[in-house]
C-alpha cells in the first residue's frame, strides 16, 4: 500500500477536524466573532473572552474530540475482534459497568472526581468480569466472548433500571444526563488525549495482523499471527480506550458502532488507513456534535448524545443506501 | 282542524313537564348540595364530599405538608415517600413513591379523599382510583397565591374553612410584609443554581424565582422558556451574576459553588456573593415558602451590602 493513499486520507480528516475544533471554539451561547476567537488563541481579547474560549470551550472541544476518537477506534477494533459489523464499544458491557459506578456513586450524593473513578472502577471489573467469564473451563471464541459480554451487559442494564428506581426525582437529571452522554462534566482532556494517541501508535504496527485477523481466526493462524495472544490486546487495549472515554463523557452512543463503519464504506477496509482515521473523524464528529449541543437552544443545553444519533444516522444510511 | 291545536297544547304540557322536573331536580341538588363541601381542583374539576373527610392519602410530600398546614394532619392515614415535614408525617405509613404508587394499598385504606400533585403523580395511575369512586384532589400551586388557596381548599374539604381561611390569611400577610420590606430594595442581579451536575437554574414562572424577584433580585435567566433549563457554565460567565446563589443542608459547605471559583473576574466571585440556602425551604410551595423567602431576602441584602 502507497504510503502518499494512506497520507492523503488521514491528511483531509486531519483539517476536518481542526476545522470542526475551530468551529466549536468559536461558537457557544455568547456570540463571539471569528476574528475576535482567533485573536483570543494568540493571547488577545478581553479578560471575559479569554476564560470563555480558553477555560471552558477550548478544554471542553478537546474533551469532545479525545472522547469521540477513542470510541471509534475502540469499536474498530471490536468489530475486528468479534468479527462482528454490530459491535461497538458498548457491547461487551463495559459502558454498562461504567454506568452502574457512576449511578451509585451519584446515589451516595458525591460528584466530580470521585463520580468518574467510580466509573472507571466499574468499566474496569465489567472488563475482567467477562474476561474471566468468557474464558470459563472450556475453550475461548469469538462468539463466547460475545455472548458473556452481551448477557453481563442486560445485567448491567437491569442494574441501571434498579438504581433509577430506588432514586428521588431529585437526583434524576443528573443520571440520566451521565446515561445519554455529556461532556459538560468532562475533567481536563490532556490524559484521554495522551491514550488515544499511544494506543494509536500501539496499533499501527499490528495493522497488518489486524488485517488477516479480520478475514478469520483460520487464516490468521495459518499465515504465522499468534491469534490468542493478539485478541486478548484488542480486548485489553479497546477496553482501556472505551473506560477511558466513558469516565469522561459517560455513555456517548453511535460514535463507535457507526464511524468505523462509515470508513470502511468510504476508505476501504485497511486496518492501518482505517484506525487513526477513525480517531481523527471519530474526534472531529463528537466536536460538532457538541458544539451543536451547546448551540442549538442555548443558553440551554442538551446531551451529545442525541445530536452524534441525529446527524449520524442519515448520514450512515446514505453511504450505506449508495455503497455497491 | 283542531288535530294541530290538540298536539300543540299536549306538547306545551309536554313541555311544562319536563321543565317542572328539571326544576324540581335543580331545587333537590341544589339543597342537597348545600349540605355538601365543594371545590375545585387544579384540573378544573368540582370535587365535593357529603362529609368532611376522615380517611386522606396523601401522594406527595409538598401535599402532606400542605394538609398538616390545614390542620388536617389527624386525618392522613397515609403519605407517599420522602414526606418528611412536618416530624409527625415521618411516621405515617407509606404508599410508594409519588410516581410509582401501590394502588392496591390506597384502595386498602378506603380513604374518604386522596390528594394528588399534578407534578408527581401519573394522571393515568390514578384515573383509576377516580374510576372506582374514590374522590382525588388535584394541587398544583406554581404561584404564591396558590399555596393559600390550596390550605383553604383541603381545610373546606375536612369541614375546618374557618381555621384554613385563618391560616391563609396569616400567610398571605406575612408575604406582603416581607414584600413590602423589599420593595425599593436595590435590583441584585442573582443566579439560582438549582443542581451542579448538570447545571441547571429556574425562569421566571418557577416559584423560587418568583421569591428572588419578591426580595428586589433579578433572577439573570428569568427569560428562559423552561421552568427548570439545563445551561451551560459559559451562559453564567456571561450574564455575570452579582450574586450566586444554591441550596445544601450545610450553608458554609460550598463545595457546589466550587466551580465558579475559576472565574475570579465574575462579579459574585470578587464579591463572595456565594451562598448557600437550606433546601427545604425553598423545595415546596408550601407556607415554609415564606421562611425560605425571608431567609434569601436577607441573604440577598447581605450581598447588596458588598457591592
Amino acid at each position: 500500500m502507497p504510503l502518499s493513499s494512506t497520507l492523503r486520507p488521514l491528511l483531509v480528516l486531519a483539517l476536518i477536524s481542526i476545522v470542526a475544533m475551530v468551529i466549536s471554539v468559536s461558537i457557544g451561547s455568547s456570540a463571539m466573532e471569528l476574528g475576535q476567537t482567533l485573536a483570543v488563541l494568540t493571547g488577545g481579547g478581553t479578560e471575559l473572552q479569554q476564560t470563555l474560549i480558553l477555560d471552558l470551550r477550548l478544554p471542553r472541544t478537546l474533551s469532545a474530540f479525545a472522547t469521540g476518537g477513542l470510541l471509534a477506534v475502540a469499536g474498530a477494533l471490536m468489530q475486528v475482534l468479534l468479527r462482528n459489523p454490530l459491535a461497538d464499544p458498548y457491547v461487551l458491557g463495559l459502558s454498562g459497568g461504567a454506568a452502574v459506578g457512576a449511578l451509585l456513586a451519584m446515589l451516595a450524593g458525591v460528584a466530580g472526581f470521585v463520580v468518574s473513578g467510580s466509573a472507571f472502577a466499574g468499566a474496569m471489573l465489567a472488563t475482567l468480569l467477562v474476561f474471566g467469564l468468557a474464558h470459563g473451563t472450556g475453550s475461548w471464541t469469538p462468539s463466547r466472548l460475545l455472548l458473556t459480554g452481551v448477557v453481563m451487559a442486560s445485567g448491567w442494564g437491569a442494574l441501571i433500571t434498579l438504581i433509577l428506581a430506588m432514586t428521588p426525582a431529585s437526583r434524576l437529571p443528573g443520571m440520566l444526563y451521565w446515561l445519554m452522554g455529556d461532556l459538560s462534566h468532562a475533567g481536563t482532556p490532556g490524559p484521554a488525549l495522551i491514550i488515544l494517541v499511544l494506543v494509536c501508535l500501539l496499533v499501527f504496527p499490528l495493522g497488518r495482523s489486524l488485517n488477516v485477523l479480520a478475514r478469520g481466526p483460520m487464516q490468521a493462524a495459518a499465515l504465522g499471527v499468534s491469534v490468542r495472544p493478539l485478541e486478548w490486546l484488542i480486548y485489553l487495549l479497546a477496553s482501556i480506550l472505551t473506560a477511558t472515554a466513558v469516565t469522561m463523557a459517560g455513555s456517548v452512543g453511535f460514535v463507535g458502532l457507526v464511524v468505523p463503519h462509515m470508513l470502511r464504506l468510504v476508505l476501504g477496509n485497511d486496518q492501518r488507513l482505517i484506525l487513526p482515521a477513525c480517531a481523527l473523524a471519530g474526534g472531529g464528529l463528537l466536536v460538532l456534535a457538541d458544539a451543536l449541543a451547546r448551540v442549538v437552544i442555548a443558553p440551554e443545553q442538551l446531551p451529545v448524545g442525541v445530536i452524534t444519533a441525529l446527524v449520524g444516522v442519515p448520514t450512515f444510511l446514505y453511504l450505506l443506501y449508495r455503497s455497491r | 282542524m283542531d288535530r294541530p291545536g290538540n298536539l300543540r297544547t299536549a306538547r306545551v304540557f309536554g313541555k311544562k313537564i319536563v321543565l317542572t322536573v328539571v326544576a324540581l331536580v335543580l331545587l333537590a341538588t341544589r339543597v342537597w348540595a348545600g349540605a355538601e363541601l365543594c371545590a375545585h381542583d387544579a384540573l378544573e374539576r368540582q370535587q365535593c364530599l357529603a362529609s368532611p373527610a376522615q380517611r386522606i392519602v396523601s401522594l406527595s410530600p409538598g401535599a402532606t405538608e400542605l394538609l398538616f398546614s390545614a390542620g388536617a394532619g389527624d386525618r392522613i392515614v397515609a403519605v407517599s415517600a420522602w414526606s418528611d415535614y412536618p416530624p409527625e408525617a415521618v411516621t405515617l405509613p407509606q404508599v410508594g413513591d409519588s410516581n410509582r404508587l401501590d394502588l392496591e394499598a390506597i384502595v386498602a385504606l378506603q380513604p374518604d379523599l386522596v390528594v394528588a400533585w399534578i407534578d408527581g403523580n401519573s394522571r393515568a395511575q390514578l384515573q383509576k382510583l377516580s374510576a372506582i369512586g374514590i374522590n382525588v384532589f388535584w394541587l398544583a400551586p406554581r404561584r404564591f397565591e396558590d399555596i393559600g388557596l390550596a390550605v383553604e381548599q383541603l381545610a373546606l374539604l375536612t369541614g375546618q374553612s374557618e381555621l384554613g381561611r385563618q391560616r391563609a390569611a396569616d400567610f398571605r400577610q406575612g408575604l406582603s410584609e416581607l414584600q413590602a420590606e423589599y420593595a425599593d430594595a436595590r435590583p441584585i442581579r442573582v443566579f439560582f443554581q438549582i443542581w451542579d451536575q448538570p447545571l441547571m437554574t429556574v425562569n421566571r414562572e418557577e416559584l423560587i424565582s418568583k421569591a428572588i424577584t419578591l426580595c428586589g433580585g433579578v433572577n439573570v435567566f428569568a427569560d428562559l422558556p423552561r421552568l427548570v433549563p439545563r445551561i451551560s457554565a459559559e451562559a453564567v460567565v456571561t450574564a455575570n451574576p452579582d450574586v450566586i446563589v444554591t441550596s445544601g443542608e450545610d450553608s458554609s459547605d460550598l463545595s457546589g459553588l466550587a466551580r465558579w471559583q475559576q472565574f475570579p473576574e465574575l462579579a459574585a466571585v470578587k464579591s463572595e456573593n456565594l451562598f448557600v440556602e437550606p433546601p427545604s425551604l425553598l423545595a415546596r410551595p408550601t407556607f415554609r415558602m415564606l421562611d425560605g423567602t425571608r431567609h434569601l431576602c436577607e441573604t440577598l441584602e447581605r450581598a447588596r451590602a458588598t457591592l
